[in-house]
C-alpha cells in the first residue's frame, strides 16, 4: 500500500516536472529540404538559397561560404523575432503589422482575380450591364433665383412677382435687369469664392448643393429657358438655365479602359466580400447589444 | 485405401509446418526487400533534396532518379498547361519549358525550383510578381496606331516580314514613350529579374504573330503558375526542377 502511494507520488512529480519543463515538441532531425529548423519552424534550402542570391547579387554556386554564413545568421534571427512577435501577439496592437496582414490577406484572394485577364466579350457584356455608369457627366451654368417672401400675407404676392419675372424673362428680358425690376436676389446655393456662381458646374456637383426640387426643375431645362416658380421656404424661386450640356451615353470604345478597370475592381470586391462571408461564417462574433443594432443597420 | 492415407497423414503436418516455414521466410524476405528498397528511395529523395543545385546538376546517377520521378508528377500536374511534350501553349501563354529561354532565374535547377515552389502571380506572397506586361493600349500609354508601329518593331526585331517606317517609329516609341527597354532590355533581350521575355524570337509565349503580339501589346499579359509548395513534396519538386534543367539543356 506504501508503496503503491509511493509510486503514485513519484509518478505525479514526474508528470508536474515534465508538465512545467516542456519545450514542446522537438525534432531530433533536420528534414532534407530544410537547411535549419528554429524551434521547429523550418528555414527552407529554397529560400536560403533565394535570399544568397538576392543579398549578393550573385548566383548561389558562386557564393562563398562567409556570404552564406552570414545569411544564415541573418535568417535565423528573423525567424527568431517573427516567433517572439507572435509570442507578444503583435498584431493584435501593432496597426502597422495588422495592415500588413490584411493587406498580404486579401493580396493572397484576390491573386487570381489581379492575374486574370477578360476577355473582349466579357468586358462588352460588363458594359452593357452596367451602361449607366459609362455617361459622360452633365455641365450646366445657371441662375436660381428667388423672390423673398416677407410675410404670410405677402406669399401670394410674391409668387404673382416670381410669374411676372418668369414671363419676362422667358419674353427675353436680361437676368439681370429682372433681377433688378422684379427685385430677385440669387438664393446663394451656388456661390464660389464669394461670388455668385455662374461659371460651368457639373450636375453631381448641381445637385448636391440644390434643393431636390429646384435641382429637378434645372435639370429638365434646355440652355435659355426659365423655370415655372416653386415655392420653398426661403420665398419662390425661378431657375434660368443658361446653358445645359445634357449627359451623353458614352460608347463602349471611349469607355473601354475604365470598363476594365471597373471589371476588375468588382471582381476583387466580390473575392474579398465572399472571403469575409465566409471568415465571419465561421468565426464566433459576439456582440454587444449597442453593436448588435449597428450590425442590423449594415445588413 | 488406410495403407495410403495412413503415410500421407503422418508427413502432412510436417509438410505443412515447412511449408508454412518456407511461405515465412519468402514473406520476410521480400517484406525486408521491400522495406529496404523503400529506404533506399527515400534515402535518395533525402540526398536529392539536400543536395546543392549545382552539385545535383553534375551527378548523373541522381539527375537520372530525379528524372524518374519527375516525369510521372509532370504529367500530372505540369502537362494540362505546359504540354506533353513540355512545348507549352501560346492560348494560354503556357511557356516552353523545353527551351533554353526562361522567364525567371538563370535557369539552373535552383531557381526552376523556386518557380515551382511559390509559383509566378499564385498568390504566394514569395511568389514571382515584380510587374506584369501593361496594357499599352488600353491604358492609353499608347495609342492604337503607335501600339501598330511597335508590333512592327517587333517583328523586325524577330526578323520576320515588317513595315519599315512603321518598325522606325515603333522603335522610337520602344525607348522612348512605350517605356518597352525598361524591362525588356536595350537590347531587347528581356530582363529574367521581372520576368520580361526576350523579343528576338523565335520563342514566343503567346504567340509572335502579328494579331499575338498586338493583343500583347494592346490588351496586356498577366501570365500565372501555381505555387506548387502545399501541393507536392520537396523530392517531387526538386526532382520537377532537375527535369525541367535537363530538357531545357538538352541541346
Amino acid at each position: 500500500m506504501v508503496l503503491l502511494a509511493l509510486g503514485a507520488l513519484l509518478g505525479l512529480a514526474i508528470a508536474g516536472y515534465a508538465l512545467f519543463t516542456a519545450k514542446g515538441t522537438r525534432s531530433r532531425s533536420v528534414p532534407p529540404e530544410d537547411l535549419a529548423l528554429v524551434n521547429s519552424r523550418p528555414i527552407l534550402r529554397s529560400d536560403f538559397m533565394s535570399q544568397v542570391q538576392t543579398e549578393f547579387a550573385t548566383p548561389f554556386a558562386q557564393s562563398t561560404p562567409d556570404q552564406r554564413a552570414k545569411v544564415l545568421q541573418e535568417m535565423v534571427a528573423e525567424e527568431l523575432q517573427v516567433q517572439r512577435g507572435l509570442e507578444i501577439d503583435l498584431p493584435s496592437f501593432d496597426p502597422d503589422v495588422r495592415t500588413a496582414m490584411v493587406a498580404g490577406v486579401q493580396l493572397e484572394i484576390t491573386a487570381d482575380v489581379l492575374a486574370q485577364q477578360p476577355t473582349e466579350r466579357e468586358l462588352r457584356a460588363y458594359y452593357e450591364a452596367h451602361k449607366s455608369r459609362y455617361v459622360g457627366e452633365g455641365v450646366l451654368r445657371m441662375r436660381d433665383l428667388v423672390a423673398k417672401s416677407g410675410s404670410a400675407a405677402g406669399a401670394e404676392q410674391t409668387m404673382a412677382n416670381a410669374q411676372q419675372a418668369m414671363t419676362a424673362l422667358r419674353a427675353g428680358m436680361p437676368v439681370d435687369q429682372a433681377v433688378q425690376r422684379y427685385r430677385l436676389e440669387d438664393s446663394g446655393a451656388l456661390m464660389a469664392a464669394g461670388h455668385v456662381d455662374t461659371d460651368e458646374i457639373f450636375e453631381f456637383a448641381a445637385k448636391a448643393k440644390l434643393a431636390r426640387e429646384i435641382y429637378a426643375a434645372a435639370a429638365a431645362l434646355q440652355g435659355g429657358q426659365v423655370s415655372e416658380p416653386i415655392r420653398q421656404s426661403d420665398g419662390v424661386h425661378v431657375v434660368v438655365m443658361l446653358e445645359h450640356r445634357i449627359p451623353v451615353q458614352e460608347d463602349y470604345a471611349a469607355a473601354a479602359d475604365r470598363v476594365w478597370t471597373d471589371y476588375k475592381n468588382d471582381a476583387q470586391t466580390r473575392v474579398r466580400d465572399a472571403n469575409v462571408r465566409y471568415l465571419r461564417g465561421r468565426a464566433d462574433i459576439l456582440l454587444s447589444p449597442e453593436a448588435r443594432e449597428l450590425e442590423e443597420l449594415a445588413r | 485405401m488406410q495403407s495410403t492415407a495412413g503415410p500421407a497423414r503422418a508427413a502432412g503436418p510436417k509438410g505443412a509446418r515447412r511449408h508454412r516455414l518456407i511461405w515465412g521466410i519468402a514473406t520476410a524476405i521480400a517484406l525486408l526487400c521491400g522495406l529496404g528498397y523503400w529506404l533506399h528511395l527515400r534515402s535518395l529523395e533525402a540526398s536529392l533534396v539536400r543536395r546543392w543545385p549545382a552539385e545535383l546538376a553534375h551527378d548523373p546517377r541522381m539527375i537520372r532518379f530525379a528524372v524518374s520521378l519527375a516525369r510521372p508528377v509532370y504529367s500530372i500536374r505540369c502537362a494540362s498547361c505546359h504540354g506533353a511534350n513540355l512545348h507549352g501553349d501560346h492560348a494560354g501563354g503556357a511557356p516552353d519549358l523545353a527551351d533554353s529561354i526562361w522567364l525567371y532565374g538563370d535557369g539552373g535547377i535552383g531557381d526552376i525550383e523556386n518557380t515551382i515552389l511559390y509559383g509566378i502571380r499564385s498568390g504566394h506572397p514569395k511568389a514571382h510578381n515584380v510587374t506584369d506586361m501593361p496594357a499599352e493600349g488600353r491604358v492609353h500609354q499608347l495609342s492604337a496606331p503607335e501600339v501598330d508601329d511597335v508590333v512592327e518593331f517587333v517583328l523586325a526585331l524577330s526578323r520576320q516580314a515588317h513595315a519599315e517606317d512603321a518598325a522606325e517609329r515603333g522603335r522610337k516609341l520602344f525607348y522612348d514613350k512605350g517605356n518597352c527597354f525598361d524591362c525588356h532590355a536595350n537590347d531587347a533581350m528581356g530582363n529574367t529579374d521581372y520576368g520580361a521575355p526576350p523579343l528576338l524570337g523565335p520563342q514566343w509565349n503567346y504567340g509572335g504573330d502579328r494579331l499575338a503580339l498586338r493583343n500583347t501589346i494592346y490588351s496586356g499579359r498577366h501570365g500565372r503558375c501555381p505555387a506548387w509548395i502545399s501541393v507536392l513534396t520537396p523530392p517531387q519538386i526538386r526532382a520537377l526542377a532537375a527535369y525541367l534543367y535537363v530538357e531545357s539543356h538538352a541541346t
